[in-house]
């Protein structure tokens, strides 16, 4: 009579090999969720505003103005060291790199009402 | 290609301009879009000259900056005109609703020649708040309901927008610098 509960022969590694898989998975999935590829976040300069005007980020992510309006905007910080995207004409797009955690307001140089804020998480 | 077609620019435009003293007729105009087109160009050039000229006369950090954005964004709505007009054959055509304005512009002009220092600054200003008040009644009165042609149309749609945040702009500098100005 076999035990039923005792395998052997080739099947006896078997409990420990699928836990050991299931515990480099689980921190596979940790690992992935801790370090997050960059993700790309798009603002339109559009109607004479940013849209959207707010904007929650990740360390490492990057921003893309597109300017969609027929005059040219800018899109550039308040805070020093400032930064801007220079003045894009329709159809252009700027970029910046969120490196730094903290609240970033900018503006448009040309528009002094167009105003919006980044929070980098 | 698109078709222009005639359309008449009733007395309500006139009117607008006329608010700011911009011309001086009283009887409706019959208006093709390539007119209508010729008016938006003048308009616009007439700005990025009196620009030009404020750039050099005014003594405020923030009045020249106005003026280099009315010049930048004037200049940029004109580009985009002459674009648009070559895409569709047309050519921007003179008219009576032009000349009023040239006219009115050389008589604006003519009044803040005399003046310096902040006395040209609130002036030019002041000037620019009535002139691009008048602009932005003109294109929702008529200048936009009744362009035919839809990309035109679309043009001045777009054009609205910067015209609306120029008003703004130059209110908040008038306001900003206080009656003592």
């Amino acid at each position: 009579m076999t035990p039923a509960t005792h395998p052997s022969g080739r099947w006896r590694w078997l409990p420990p090999a699928v836990l050991g898989i299931l515990a480099l998975s689980a921190a596979g999935v940790f690992l992935r969720a801790g370090t997050s590829s960059p993700r790309r976040h798009r603002v339109m300069m559009q109607g004479m505003a940013f849209q959207p005007a707010f904007l929650e980020v990740t360390q490492g992510d990057t921003i893309v103005w597109t300017n969609r309006d027929i005059v040219p905007h800018t899109a550039t910080s308040e805070a020093s060291p400032a930064w801007t995207t220079g003045a894009l004409t329709q159809g252009e797009s700027g970029r910046y790199v969120a490196r730094t955690a903290g609240e970033i307001r900018y503006f448009c140089e040309l528009h002094l009402g167009m105003r919006g804020t980044i929070k980098v998480r | 290609m698109s078709v222009l077609y005639p359309r008449r620019l009733p007395v309500v435009l006139l009117s607008a301009f006329c608010a700011t003293g911009l011309a001086a007729q009283s009887t409706a105009t019959d208006l093709s879009d390539a007119e209508v087109a010729h008016v938006a160009v003048t308009a616009n050039t007439i700005d990025i000259e009196l620009a030009r000229f404020a750039q050099a006369r005014a003594t405020d950090p923030a009045v020249k900056q106005f003026a280099a954005t009315m010049i930048t964004d004037h200049s940029a709505v004109n580009g985009q005109a002459s674009a648009l007009a070559g895409k569709l054959g047309i050519t921007p055509r003179d008219n009576a609703v032009s000349q009023s304005l040239l006219t009115s512009a050389s008589q604006a002009r003519s009044a803040l020649e005399p003046l310096h220092g902040r006395a040209f600054d609130r002036a030019y200003l002041e000037r620019e708040v009535g002139y691009h008040q008048a602009v932005l009644e003109a294109l929702d009165g008529v200048l936009i309901p009744t362009t035919s042609n839809a990309e035109l149309g679309q043009l001045l749609r777009e054009a609205r927008q910067a015209v609306a945040a120029h008003l703004e702009h130059a209110r908040h500098l008038l306001a900003s610098r206080g009656r003592g100005w």
